[in-house]
């Protein structure tokens, strides 16, 4: 369930774009927990220092499944469309209060016809007016380096050579995690990375800001 | 105590003991009652109560869920648009009547408020953790503001995570006090604690009502959740929880003495119905004790004492049958069907009684020689004789059936007279019915009846008395052998002093007043002293000298007479001796009873005293009446043979008056006869007496025997007896029986006869002594 679940046609443009990029190295943050437990679904973002490349429109895809949204957690770059499919048999309403992007979508079974786009970078926080505990984190950064840690901990991703801010995000972390600056060269990376989470806090962690 | 005070006091007192016991029973119940019903109202009261705390949390949690979930809330939120917020609390409140409605942010400012004065921007008063207590969300908690006590719910606000609170609570008022002591039945008083004291919030106990001592109370802890501590007191007054119990005691106890008091009344009656019949019955059978046996008994009931009073009715017809039965034997004379003596005495003071002055005659009748009749013609004829007689005297018209049988051959009868002047010829009038002979077996019988009668007068007043005067002047006229004799009260002896005449006796052989007078017999033809007849008197201390008639018959009758001989024997004897010793002996005749003859020892007393005083045996004369043979004549005549044989003379008394025939006569040891004093009376008075006296000398003589004659009184007389040849006269012509001295006095210088003779020493056993030791 937890596994990330890009729209494969969005990971193969993705991988290209990344293969085409020949210098640079493969990163690979592995998140754990202070008692060492492999800590997924955080979010991993780095921030270029040397100047971001262009924005472009990427599109998302965040699905409900049997009263969740699929995946929970998200990471888009800002400016993405992102598009609610229903594949229940029940109606869902999907709205946001979060400031990043409010928005609401009428009641709906299948798939609506438009997509939102997300164009302030924050967390957005969705929910179903109907279905309480359908919640969903769709963080959106300004930076098209994220990845988001499988069930292992662990986050891979290829950056070109350059300067870049790293910053971590998990639903339930205590505490922001500090940021801290990496250099990218042709060698490999391994960045491990430890949050606190408690897991029955009804909190979500502060956005990276 | 009477059977039916008992009988009703019993009933009561069990009845009261009943009442009591189930009245304390009642009334312990009822206390226990009281106060378990009391415990179990707090029960229920903390149970209702901590039912209306959660009914609170639900209405409160639904009402807050409700605003939570709603879209344009959670976007008010969102927006932070405090107005519309601030409706939205007021309505949401209004709907479930919250008292307050409190939107808070998630570190606890408030947002917006309705219904409590809070402003926004300020902390709430309950920290998150004092709103949220244990289960989290929507969890119930009590806060303390500004005196008034709310229990509230907070509910998060999701949009979708946690962005807000809302805190709905309702006031713990008075209203909301009032309304679970509706329901309880309790007090309710709800208490804070400010600064260590307990302060009363609310609370429904009346003013000053109740005892301290008399409430039980049940403290609810309230605060484990809240900004204060609260506690709820629920609390019930014994004494209001008893007053039912109480009212419905007192109509227990109404009930109780209205029960007593009926029961009583009742007891009462039953048991006068009991008693009643049963003082009926009592009075009956005292009636019938009484002799009333026609008494009536009401045998109508059908109980127990109806079947007594049946019961009793038989006895008292079967008492009265067999007493009637007893009354006859006892008052009837079973052979000739005429009354008994006491029947008769009981009719004659009956008739005494209701006399009214009348004079009432009484007679008591002997049928002559009836046991001549028994012993010749046999019992049968006897039997036959005196049921006729009976019935002739119970056929005398004046007699009236007034006749009763006393013994063997006597009768009595009385009748009420005209008067007194009556009495003898009623007298003659019982005669005559009896006179007729008698016709027994077609066999005539002659019968001759003797008669005493007897006037009753104000003496003789009672039945007894005239019965005795009767028998009185019955004794009379057989004395007199005549056929009738009325009483007069010459008749009576001196009976009363009877009952004292045996002591004095007694006294008068002890005191020696006892004397011996002496009467000279002469012979006849030549004038000369030939002895004397010793005769008793008794010089009575205080009546004088009393004659032998006085205490002689007595004397017989009681057996005192052997006593009064032995003395007389003894003294004449002695004085017979000293005559003799002083050379001037003269004989002395003693006179001797029958019931001396009937002393077996008669003679060796005799013999002994002759030996002992030394006097010749033929100077003692023994004088005997016929009456003394009566009895046993076998045995009197033994006797008589062996007084003779002691030399001393015989003489029989009274001769020719007795039944004693010529033939006893010759074969008795008699040596001398002494003529009646009535021959020798008749002799003086009546010319045709003198062939019967001249006979009986020449009978006596004809024996060989001396012939006496006594009562001599005139010269005529003795000169008569002296042709007849009589041997010797006694009587007042010569001498009156005198004292001894003028006897020895009128003996000096008279001529007396001769005699000549020794003492003689019986060989005897020495029973003078015992003369005096044998004293009845």
């Amino acid at each position: 369930m937890n596994t990330p679940h890009f729209h494969r046609p969005l990971a193969a443009l993705l991988l290209g774009l990344l293969g085409a990029q020949a210098t640079g190295g493969a990163v690979t943050v592995n998140v754990t927990t202070r008692t060492g437990a492999a800590a997924g679904d955080a979010v991993v973002v780095f921030y270029p220092l040397d100047g971001a490349p262009a924005a472009t429109r990427d599109t998302a895809v965040i699905d409900q499944i049997n009263k969740n949204f699929v995946p929970r957690v998200s990471v888009v770059r800002t400016g993405t469309a992102i598009t609610f499919p229903n594949s229940d048999r029940i109606r869902h309403q999907v709205y946001s209060f979060s400031p990043a992007k409010t928005f609401s979508l009428k009641l709906y079974a299948g798939s609506p016809k438009t997509a939102v786009t997300f164009d302030q970078p924050g967390l957005v926080v969705l929910g179903c007016n109907i279905h309480d505990n359908m919640i969903a984190f769709v963080g959106v950064v300004d930076s098209p380096y994220f990845a988001k840690t499988t069930d292992t901990g662990a986050a891979s991703l290829n950056l070109p050579s350059g300067r870049y801010r790293l910053r971590a995000w998990h639903p339930n972390a205590v505490a922001a995690l500090p940021s801290r600056e990496i250099t990218i060269a042709s060698a490999p990376l391994n960045i491990p990375l430890t949050i606190d989470v408690d897991g029955t806090s009804t909190a979500v962690a502060a956005w990276l800001e | 105590m009477a059977l039916r005070t008992r009988i009703a006091v019993t009933f009561l007192l069990l009845l009261a003991a009943v009442l009591a016991a189930a009245l304390g029973a009642v009334s312990a119940t009822n206390r226990a009652n009281a106060e378990r019903e009391v415990q179990r109202q707090l029960d229920v009261g903390v149970s209702v109560f901590s039912r209306l705390l959660e009914s609170n949390r639900r209405q409160l949690t639904q009402a807050a869920q409700a605003v939570a979930a709603d879209y344009g809330f959670r976007e008010a939120v969102a927006t932070r648009d405090t107005d519309t917020l601030v409706s939205v609390l007021e309505n949401s409140g209004q709907r479930i009547g919250a008292a307050m409605v409190v939107l808070t942010s998630l570190n606890g400012d408030v947002i917006a408020t309705s219904g409590l004065h809070i402003k926004a921007g300020t902390p709430f008063p309950l920290s998150a953790e004092q709103r949220s207590g244990m289960t989290g969300d929507n969890a119930t908690s009590l806060m303390v503001d500004n005196g008034r006590i709310y229990q509230l719910v907070t509910v998060s606000v999701r949009s979708p995570l946690p962005v807000a609170w809302i805190a709905m609570g309702f006031e713990l008022d008075e209203k909301a006090a009032r309304e679970l002591a509706g329901i309880t039945g309790l007090a309710v008083t709800l208490s804070v604690n400010s600064g260590g004291h307990w302060t009363d919030v609310v609370s429904t106990v009346p003013a000053g009502g109740g005892r301290q001592s008399d409430i039980v109370t049940r403290r609810i802890e309230m605060s484990r959740w809240g900004n204060a501590e609260v506690v709820a007191v629920l609390s019930r007054s014994l004494a209001d929880a008893r007053a039912p119990f109480e009212r419905l005691t007192k109509v227990l106890y109404l009930i109780a003495a209205i029960s007593l008091l009926a029961s009583a009344l009742a007891a009462f009656w039953l048991a006068r119905n009991i008693t009643r019949p049963l003082q009926d019955l009592t009075q009956a059978v005292d009636q019938i004790r009484g002799g009333a046996y026609d008494v009536t008994l009401n045998v109508e009931r059908r109980d127990e004492l109806g079947v007594l009073a049946e019961g009793l009715q038989l006895m008292q017809t079967a008492v009265q049958s067999r007493d009637q039965s007893i009354r006859r034997l006892a008052y009837e004379d079973s052979l000739t069907g005429v009354m008994n003596r006491t029947a008769f005495g009981a009719a004659l003071s009956q008739a005494l009684a209701t006399a009214d002055g009348a004079p009432i005659a009484v007679a008591v009748i002997n049928l002559d020689r009836f046991r001549r009749i028994n012993e010749h013609l046999g019992y049968s004829v006897g039997d036959a004789v005196l049921t006729k007689m009976a019935a002739r005297l119970a056929a005398v018209p004046s007699v009236n059936s007034a006749v009763a049988r006393l013994a063997a051959d006597q009768f009595a009868a009385f009748a009420r007279l005209q008067g007194a002047q009556y009495l003898q010829a009623w007298g003659t009038s019982l005669i005559m019915a009896l006179a007729d002979p008698v016709f027994v077996e077609a066999q005539p019988i002659d019968i001759t009846a003797t008669l005493g009668l007897a006037l009753a007068t104000e003496d003789t007043a009672s039945a007894d008395e005239v019965m005795r005067c009767a028998d009185l002047a019955l004794e009379h006229a057989r004395r007199e052998k005549r056929p009738l004799a009325i009483y007069e009260e010459a008749l009576k002896p001196a009976a009363r002093d009877q009952l004292s005449l045996l002591g004095e006796l007694r006294r008068a052989v002890e005191n020696d007043e006892l004397r011996l007078f002496f009467q000279p017999k002469m012979e006849l033809k030549s004038g000369r002293v030939a002895g004397a007849e010793v005769l008793l008197r008794w010089q009575h201390p205080t009546r004088g000298l009393l004659y032998p008639v006085d205490f002689i018959p007595f004397a017989e009758k009681t057996g005192f007479i052997r006593r009064l001989t032995r003395w007389t024997l003894d003294h004449a004897i002695a004085q017979g001796a000293r005559w003799q010793s002083q050379g001037q002996a003269l004989g002395l005749a003693v006179n001797i009873s029958a019931d001396d003859i009937a002393d077996l020892r008669l003679d060796s007393r005799i013999a002994s005293l002759l030996t002992r005083h030394q006097l010749p045996p033929q100077l003692l004369t023994v004088e005997i009446t016929e009456s003394g043979f009566i009895e046993d004549p076998t045995r009197a005549l033994r006797m008589l043979d062996a007084i003779s044989a002691l030399g001393v003379c015989l003489s029989i008394d009274d001769f020719g008056t007795g039944y004693s025939s010529l033939s006893h006569l010759a074969s008795m040891p008699v040596d001398e006869v002494k003529i009646d004093r009535s021959f020798v009376q008749g002799l003086e008075s009546d010319p045709e007496f003198a062939p019967v006296v001249r006979s009986a000398i020449d009978m006596g003589h004809g024996l060989g025997l001396k012939v006496v004659a006594e009562g001599i009184e005139t010269e005529a007389a003795a000169a008569r007896l002296r042709e007849f040849g009589c041997d010797i006269g006694q009587g007042y012509l010569y001498a009156k029986p005198m004292p001894l001295a003028v006897f020895e006095t009128w003996l000096a210088g008279r001529e007396r006869v001769p005699v000549i003779a020794v003492p003689v020493d019986f060989q005897t056993e020495d029973l003078t002594d015992t003369v005096t030791l044998a004293l009845y």
